[in-house]
């Protein structure tokens, strides 16, 4: 729970995730164990870890895509499939396939379903905000588009779209800035801080462990196991980077250790 | 609509009537079945199934054109033919999925029902003028095989045609398995090493898919265009779930082809409905039995080690 | 959009016609009906089993193209084949059920088992290690050979022989009863209501499964539905298709479909087209040649289909875009001759308005034949006038018309500005930045341009000391001189 003093008046509010001792696994073999985490509202939060350390499965097993084998996950309070309305979603682009028949309205005009009923169609309204989110992204001129005539960085700032036409409160997003073109990735993370700044939580799963450091205030850094989880100053130690990521830091030392000179 | 049985009628008599004919009916349907389940072995292995399906209903306008040129049921006209049909596939396959967006699946369905529909219509347009008609296309006949002309050897009668002509496929099979059984090997199961080795698994990917059309044109005639695709899955598949090791699994498949053959002999002369058919039913419901057996006993292994990790718990 | 859906339909049912007539044509002679009088027969639907054929083709040629459409974007195409040839056993037992071709029971029974052959491939794939396309031929296979079985067994009773099961073969439209019609008929309904009703959720589900599932969308019970419907749309098309080609009649108008259009909406209505004309024209066709069967011919209708959007489609096709190739090259080469005028009337200063061929093969670095070749496209094109009087061609002078004084400019303007930006922005050497240049010249859009001349601030030369034409010079006309005035910077 949150509490907050609003003119006086204690609020509470549930935390936009709360997982308790989740445990994912794929084929009897466990990809997450255990893993404790209480999110509080208006961050953005990275997730870190080496391949296979189950990032991506974190925040599918968060949204009910694949199965949980132990433990709970609570979003604002209720499980996802009642909170779902409230969740933003930005898949990896590999699985994607590009030749499939819809524009790049197409796709963000996706972003309002969750908002429909079983049988009703987009409105006006759905339009227009989903050509404001097109729009936010610099995207507008596109919208008539194939999705493979558009670049990587193009195709991936359509995605970014799509999750902002969802209007929600918690976005979970995986790997949002492989295969990205520099310009696009800091317009995706400008954006991304100002949904933080409008008090919206964001969790990344995240590939580059040197601007992990920058872009995010917490982190979270797995590998199979919840290693650590704070803010990015606390997290981003020696110590912690050698137990998640094993025997396997390069460049990390030299970072770490330039960070250590720095204290 | 079933008809009564008897196993007088059904088993005995058969036999006594006319054994030697029997005989060489069962003996053609091994072949066939067998002959369908080694190379079937790789196409399953290789995950060609599709391939497989589409090569079988290719092939059909090219059985088809090269029995109405030659007027004759010679199979090395019919063999050219379905070649032809069947690099035609192939390369019609591939312009479509390289020159536009439609897959390689897609683009298959639609270049092999093609061709299968054009084979249809020239048999049934024709067929009044050769000696071909549209229950062969779908299912063969292999009981008439005794009625065939003997092939004689040296003066000596070997037997009928087709079964000498199927055996032969069968054998020449076996030699080539057994000569190219390391090369097979390698090149299912790790392209990679195949090709430090020296061994190019393109020669071996075609190769398979001229054998491959091989069979199913020699088949044709027994099992027809469609159930041959049942011939070459169902014994390597039954036999995977029965074996692990590649020399195993063909084993199992000539095995089974042998229990195809006699049992789907005898539910034929019991229904009197095509032994093609019969032998596809008999291998459907081998392959249920052995795989809801091999489910029970997988229940029954984790039940054994969950009840053996029980009573470890209670004694530490 | 209406216009030209319209025109793919003409087109594609006069393929779809002429190719059968002819062939029907002949077969008649075959089979000495006369098909004159039969095509009439069809056409004033004097007969009532035409009108079967007719609404029944439709049915189904609606319903397997929209499904087909799905088959398409989800990756089914192996699992439709094996759904098709999954339901004989279903066929035949149906028509055990009441010993006559009772169209609801066939079609009970064809769902039923359709769907066991679907559940038991999935079964299949999760419990053991045999793989999907395994699975899926194998109860193609199983399945079809027990269908076979049955269908033989209940042709040796002698009602069984009389129903016509083996025409649930190949097909044949002529045999469709009233009964089957309105089957079909209620199917058809019932396949575009739900895909109307439920077509976002099927486009998100087809498009992006993890994200419909974030959404909260029941995937699962979406891809049941799309199983079930796929299932009745076997079922409608097997009396006239047959069970073997279904599975083209599937695919075969959604891929044309798939050609022609960059939305699944679209594709949807043009794939239902498709699949309702190669009905019509596999029906049409099938009755001029009484005795054969009608599948084949739907699905050769279907091909054909298939074949124009495949060269002819407007965006896709295989003759459009080469087309458009030629074009671009075309394009580019006029733009170089244009280029290299102005090059040659500024290594004069400007004085000389006509550039002769030879100077101009010279700088082109072609032969005379070639040059020729070129300028007179620049003549058709309304871009330079040769003139006419001089004996020999490569003596005589080519002047440029206004329209090609701009094109000119813009070119080498195009050029020139590409070449200061990579050698300023991007900090590449001068003697690095002309092929590239080369090749951007032809494709820089007006609107990077205006971007490019901002970002370098108006600039007047390029890299190399030679002046960047502008729009004043473009206005001018045939008229710049160094010394006069250099060129003017736009506010």
């Amino acid at each position: 729970m949150v509490s907050r003093t609003i003119d006086g008046t204690k609020i509470e509010s549930p935390l936009p995730l709360e997982i308790h001792d989740l445990t994912v696994a794929y084929r009897k073999t466990p990809v997450l164990y255990g893993i404790d985490l209480e999110i509080e509202p208006g961050q953005l939060v990275g997730i870190v870890g080496p391949n296979g350390a189950g990032k991506s499965t974190l925040i599918k097993a968060c949204m009910g895509i694949l199965p949980v084998s132990g433990g709970a996950v609570r979003i604002f309070g209720k499980p996802f499939s009642k909170a779902a309305r409230r969740v933003g979603y930005v898949p990896q682009r590999e699985s994607v396939d590009w030749d499939f028949p819809v524009t790049a309205l197409d796709v963000v005009l996706m972003g309002r379903y969750g908002r429909l009923g079983l049988f009703q169609r987009p409105k006006a309204t759905d339009r227009e905000i989903a050509r404001k989110c097109l729009d936010k992204v610099g995207m507008l001129s596109f919208e008539d588009r194939q999705i493979s005539n558009l670049s990587g960085g193009q195709q991936q700032r359509v995605f970014l779209a799509r999750a902002l036409a969802q209007e929600s409160d918690l976005y979970f997003m995986d790997e949002p800035f492989v295969g990205v073109d520099a310009a696009t990735e800091s317009a995706i993370i400008t954006i991304l801080q100002e949904l933080r700044d409008m008090g919206k939580t964001l969790l990344v799963v995240h590939h580059d462990l040197a601007t992990a450091r920058t872009y995010f205030d917490s982190l979270i850094l797995l590998n199979m196991r919840l290693v650590a989880y704070g803010k990015t100053e606390d997290v981003y130690t020696m110590d912690n980077l050698q137990r998640a990521y094993g025997g396997r830091l390069t460049i990390l030392s030299d970072v770490a250790a330039v960070r250590e000179e720095g204290k | 609509m079933i008809p009564d049985f008897n196993w007088d009628a059904v088993i005995y008599e058969t036999w006594q009537f006319d054994p030697w004919g029997t005989f060489q009916i069962i003996l053609m349907g091994f072949f066939v079945a067998g002959s369908c389940g080694l190379i079937g072995s790789f196409v399953v292995l290789r995950r060609m199934a599709l391939m497989g399906d589409a090569i079988s209903h290719s092939l059909l306008p090219g059985i088809a054109i090269a029995y109405l040129i030659t007027g004759t049921r010679d199979a090395s006209a019919m063999f050219i033919g379905g070649v032809i049909a069947g690099l035609l596939t192939v390369l019609l396959v591939e312009a479509i999925h390289r020159n536009s967006r439609v897959k390689v699946d897609a683009a298959m369905g639609i270049t092999f029902s093609t061709f299968f529909a054009v084979g249809v219509i020239l048999i049934t347009a024709f067929a009044d003028h050769v000696d071909l008609d549209a229950d062969c296309v779908l299912y063969g006949e292999i009981i008439l095989v005794p009625f065939d002309a003997p092939v004689r050897w040296f003066g000596v009668p070997l037997g009928p045609e087709s079964v000498v002509q199927m055996g032969s496929v069968f054998l020449g099979l076996l030699v080539l398995i057994m000569l190219f059984y390391k090369e097979l090997l390698v090149t299912t199961f790790d392209v990679g090493l195949a090709r430090s080795l020296g061994l190019s698994p393109q020669v071996f990917h075609y190769g398979t898919m001229g054998v491959l059309s091989l069979v199913i044109v020699s088949a044709f005639e027994a099992v027809g265009a469609i159930l041959v695709i049942a011939m070459l899955i169902l014994p390597p598949a039954t036999a995977l779930l029965l074996a692990r090791r590649l020399s195993h699994v063909l084993v199992w498949t000539v095995v089974l082809s042998a229990l195809y053959a006699i049992i789907g002999y005898h539910l034929d002369v019991w229904l009197n409905a095509t032994m093609a058919g019969t032998m596809v039913v008999v291998a459907l419901l081998i392959f249920c039995v052995v795989w809801m057996s091999t489910l029970v006993c997988r229940r029954w292994g984790q039940h054994a080690a969950m009840e053996a990790m029980e009573s470890v718990e209670t004694l530490t | 959009m209406g216009v030209r859906v319209g025109k793919w339909l003409c087109l594609a049912l006069l393929g779809g016609l002429v190719t059968p007539l002819a062939q029907a044509a002949r077969i008649g002679e075959i089979t000495q009906t006369n098909w004159q009088s039969q095509a009439i027969d069809f056409l004033t639907f004097s007969n009532p089993a035409v009108m079967h054929a007719i609404f029944g083709s439709l049915f189904l040629g609606t319903v397997c193209g929209l499904m087909g459409c799905f088959i398409l974007v989800r990756k089914l195409a192996l699992l439709g084949d094996t759904l098709s040839h999954a339901v004989l056993p279903g066929v035949a037992l149906g028509f055990v059920w009441n010993m006559t071709k009772d169209p609801v029971a066939i079609f009970i029974g064809a769902v039923i088992a359709g769907l066991l052959g679907t559940v038991m491939t999935q079964l299949i794939r999760q419990t053991t290690i045999l793989k999907e396309d395994t699975s899926l031929g194998l109860v193609l296979g199983g399945f079809y050979g027990i269908g076979i079985v049955l269908m033989r067994m209940v042709m040796n009773l002698e009602e069984g022989n009389k129903a016509g099961l083996d025409k649930f073969l190949f097909g044949q439209a002529a045999a469709l009863s009233r009964g089957d019609v309105v089957v079909m008929g209620i199917i058809a309904v019932v396949t575009v209501l739900l895909v109307y009703l439920l077509y976002k959720e099927l486009l998100v589900t087809s498009f992006d499964i993890a994200f419909a599932r974030a959404l909260g969308l029941p995937a699962q019970w979406i891809h049941y539905l799309v199983m079930i419907l796929l299932a009745f749309a076997v079922v409608v098309a097997l009396q006239a298709v047959g069970v073997v080609l279904v599975s083209a009649m599937l695919i075969t108008p959604a891929a044309a479909a798939y050609l022609l259009t960059d939305r699944l909406s679209r594709m949807l209505l043009l794939a239902a087209l498709f699949g309702a004309g190669a009905g019509l024209v596999g029906a049409f066709t099938s009755y001029l040649s009484t005795g054969l069967p009608t599948g084949p011919f739907m699905v050769l209708a279907a091909t054909g289909i298939f074949i124009i959007a495949f060269f002819f489609g407007p965006r896709y096709g295989l003759v459009s875009r080469i087309m458009l190739k030629i074009m671009r090259q075309r394009r580019i080469q006029v733009e170089n001759t244009l280029k290299a005028i102005f090059q040659v009337r500024e290594r004069g200063g400007f004085k000389e308005e006509g550039v002769t061929l030879s100077d101009l093969a010279a700088r082109r670095n072609v032969d005379g034949r070639v040059i020729e070749q070129e300028v007179r496209r620049l003549e058709r094109g309304g871009f330079a006038l040769i003139e006419a009087e001089r004996l020999g061609i490569l003596e005589r002078s080519v002047f440029l018309t206004p329209r090609g004084w701009e094109q000119a400019c813009k070119v080498v303007r195009n050029h020139r500005l590409w070449e200061l930006y990579l050698t300023n922005a991007a900090k590449l050497q001068a003697d690095h930045v002309h092929e590239d240049a080369e090749i951007i010249e032809h494709v820089l859009g007006d609107d990077i341009v205006m971007k490019l001349e901002r970002r370098l601030d108006f600039p007047s030369r390029d890299p190399h000391g030679k002046l960047i034409p502008g729009q004043k010079d473009m206005e001018r006309g045939f008229i710049l001189s160094d010394e006069v005035n250099p060129v003017e910077v736009l506010p």
